[in-house]
């Protein structure tokens, strides 16, 4: 017996969670030819089917695009710091995709690892993903190649099946998960869960040999030619985290806030002094696909690629990790 | 009513330090009086008053704005605000597309001789400001309406007939050794090619968005030698704007023309260009313009028939979705600066966050840097993966180059260009 939802129960059910003052986040249609993860102000707005995947990620709303750290005030010689500690709101994060919820540990381990990051952690703590399996995938998807797949539970608190006719089995994953579907189900015998998967498309353990064996080869100079140099990739990506701190408002103070940052522009690496360790896209490229297929997994035991495809399908000029990857292990042309 | 509930607006002034500053000294020292409301800011000329400014002032929460200089024909150094005069017909129309409230920014000509003019207009304008009320409509929410958008078409991927040619051709240039490199597109976008033996790569399909002469100013592929780039006839108008501005010389290029009909992008539903007209070699039969069986909705006059309100309301729903990747820059090729101003940090003269206020000035000066320069190929739009219509703010300011000085950029090569160039007769209706 599996426990199933009817999608107009769901609908009734996150128009209640909305109603008692949680944050719900989904999946809606901003325009004709865009669909976003966004803050959701009625259950009418959330899209549940008839796409592959939002444009962005789940990541913002566990770090976010700008966040204050803390503000100030500068007056005379006195500086005075204002901290901010309320309560984060409970949030939940519904229809993610396998491949934006599995993003979660992964980050998790970044922002709790030399530095315990209070900010993610709050926000994080405060929320519960409840993901909505894969009934169609397109060529610019690869979870498979990574290691996960349409239906995988990791970093999901409750799985949503499609089992047709407009119902869902609903697994709860965790406990967090639970507490929002009890009683919320009914019981069900016969359950067919439509999904479906994207072919495998490369190695990963081709890609990290590769890119930790051909630092200097004339591959990356080559390849990174049509790189236009923006940071579309990093900040549509589930698992890219890097960020910078900046002064936001006059100068006389206002607030520390910190801002998503991308290895591909060239002000990530610019030193004070002029010189700049990663002085072209190239090199920008490779550290990309290094801290991805390598020097996390060195670090972490696992790759920092959910295999989503966002980076490639939304580079203006079709690059992405997919493009990368497939260059550098064609699995197709070499099994047939 | 109590006086700390009387509204005292604040009005910030930048003014010349020729004229309308010494105008305003005269009214000090011969005793007129006129309201203490006003913040006056010293710059050299109304020339050097950068557009910026007039953003940063009512960030920093003024209620209005005057800028004021010298009378046409007594600028200090000659012509510094007969330029000005145009920048600020230009910049009064992008304002207004973003749904400034064009009541609160004032612009006046104020010799050092007319301290009682001075008195006068700001007089006036904290009058006026005060009737109109703190500036509370400024990036504010609103009821943002939606513009009328068509679904996207059904578009299907076919090979177009000049691909066998255009490989051929590409493969002569770079065998011969006319060109050191191809810019063209492959498969899955652009592709760079410097061999001949690679030229099966170079695709021609009505999939082919990318302007590719974007990447002349990249210093990859400088590095590589001369270059062939492949053009429709929308991405060669950039050619012509990068020649007039220096950044290229055209006999240092190998211009390959496509004939067009569209690349299945909104960008080209309103497009009539159909072949380029200053390529080395043209490829594909020309057709005439077509009109789509039904015009999409026009975006524009659906924004301008909104109020300013709705049109700021607009642009903040926008613009919240801004995540500052840069691809609307970096995909432009016109955007060329070796160093962006937002990427300037000594001191920050764009407030980097992507914050509403952040969003709202990196926009502006994204815009208008691209003032009567952007030739309307589209791509910042495409590029954008948070679907801003960031098309609609060079439409307007293309609209106003054409409407004020008949400019259409990267048309004619030996029209003179918008900025940078000044007019006895340009209008200034809007000076008081």
């Amino acid at each position: 017996m599996s426990e199933v939802i009817s999608q107009a129960a769901l609908r009734t059910l996150t128009a209640e969670w909305i109603a008692a003052g949680k944050q719900v986040a989904g999946p809606t249609r901003v325009k004709p030819d865009l669909i976003l993860y966004s803050q959701l102000h009625s259950a009418d707005a959330l899209l549940l089917e008839g796409f592959v995947r939002p444009s962005n990620s789940i990541k913002e709303f566990v770090f976010p695009k700008q966040e204050k750290l803390y503000g100030y005030r500068i007056q005379g010689n006195s500086v005075e710091l204002v901290e901010d500690d309320a309560p984060f709101p409970e949030q939940i994060v519904i229809a993610a995709r396998p491949c934006d919820a599995a993003a979660l540990p992964i980050l998790d381990k970044v922002f709790n690892w030399d530095f315990v990051d209070e900010f993610y952690n709050r926000r994080r703590a405060a929320t519960t993903v409840i993901t909505l399996a894969c009934n169609i995938a397109d060529e610019t998807c690869f979870c498979t190649s990574v290691g996960l797949g349409p239906v995988s539970e990791r970093g999901s608190d409750v799985m949503l099946f499609d089992i047709g006719e407009h119902n869902y089995e609903v697994y709860c994953v965790t406990e967090k998960g639970r507490a929002l579907f009890s009683g919320k189900t009914e019981k069900s015998g016969q359950t067919v869960r439509a999904t479906a998967a994207p072919e495998k498309k490369f190695n990963p353990e081709t890609i990290r040999s590769f890119v930790t064996e051909h630092f200097e080869d004339p591959f990356w100079q080559e390849h990174a030619l049509t790189c236009v140099g923006c940071g579309t990739c990093a900040f549509t990506c589930p698992t890219c985290h890097c960020f910078d701190i900046v002064d936001a408002g006059p100068a006389a103070g206002n607030a520390r806030v910190r801002t998503w940052d991308s290895c591909q522009f060239p002000i990530f690496t610019a030193h004070a002094s002029g010189h700049n360790p990663r002085p072209g896209q190239a090199s920008r490229q490779r550290q990309r696909m290094l801290h991805k297929f390598a020097i996390y997994p060195e670090k972490f035991g696992e790759i920092l690629c959910t295999g989503c495809g966002n980076c490639t399908r939304n580079c203006p000029e079709g690059i992405g990790v997919l493009s990368v990857a497939m260059e550098i292990d064609p699995i197709e042309t070499k099994h047939g | 009513m109590s006086e700390a509930n009387v509204f005292e607006p604040k009005i910030v002034a930048y003014v010349c330090n020729w004229c309308t500053y010494l105008g305003a000294d005269l009214a000090g020292t011969t005793r007129l009086e006129y309201p203490p409301n006003v913040r006056i800011i010293r710059l050299p000329c109304t020339g050097r008053i950068d557009f910026n400014l007039i953003i940063k002032g009512f960030e920093i929460g003024a209620d209005a704005v005057l800028v004021s200089g010298c009378h046409p024909g007594d600028c200090h150094y000659t012509a510094g605000n007969y330029h000005a005069r145009r920048r600020w017909i230009l910049f009064r129309e992008l304002l207004d597309v973003l749904g400034f409230d064009l009541r609160r920014i004032h612009f006046t000509w104020i010799s050092a001789a007319e301290g009682k003019k001075w008195q006068q207009v700001i007089t006036e304008i904290t009058e006026e400001t005060r009737k109109l009320g703190p500036y509370t409509d400024l990036y504010a929410n609103g009821s943002a309406k939606n513009l009328p958008a068509a679904a996207p078409a059904p578009f299907k991927t076919k090979t177009l007939a000049p691909e066998p040619e255009l490989r051929e051709h590409c493969h002569k240039l770079l065998a011969e050794g006319t060109v050191k490199v191809v810019i063209g597109y492959g498969e899955r976008g652009p592709a760079v090619v410097t061999r001949a033996e690679d030229t099966g790569r170079l695709v021609w399909t009505n999939r082919c968005c990318s302007n590719l002469t974007t990447y002349l100013k990249r210093k990859e592929i400088k590095a590589l030698g001369k270059p062939a780039v492949v053009v429709k006839p929308c991405d060669e108008k950039s050619l012509v704007v990068l020649e007039k501005e220096s950044q290229i010389e055209r006999k240092d290029i190998h211009v390959i023309g496509m004939a067009c009909e569209g690349v299945g992008e909104p960008k080209c539903t309103f497009c009539t260009a159909r072949t380029p007209r200053f390529a080395d070699k043209t490829f594909g039969e020309p057709t005439g313009p077509e009109t789509p069986a039904s015009p999409p909705p026009n975006r524009f006059a659906a924004l301008m028939a909104m109020t300013p309100r709705e049109r700021m309301a607009f642009w903040a729903t926008q613009f919240d979705r801004c995540v500052k990747c840069y691809a609307c820059r970096q995909v432009c090729p016109l955007c060329y600066c070796e160093r962006c101003i937002v990427d300037k940090n000594r001191p920050i003269a764009i407030d980097p966050a992507p914050s509403r206020k952040g969003n709202f000035a990196w926009q502006i000066a994204r815009a208008f840097h691209l003032a009567a320069r952007c030739v309307g190929c589209g791509e910042c739009s495409r590029a954008c993966p948070a679907g801003i219509d960031l098309a609609l703010l060079n439409i307007a300011l293309h609209k106003a180059a054409q409407d004020n000085f008949g400019y259409d950029a990267g048309v004619d090569p030996a029209a003179e260009a918008v900025l940078g160039a000044y007019s006895l007769q340009d209008k200034e209706d809007f000076i008081g």
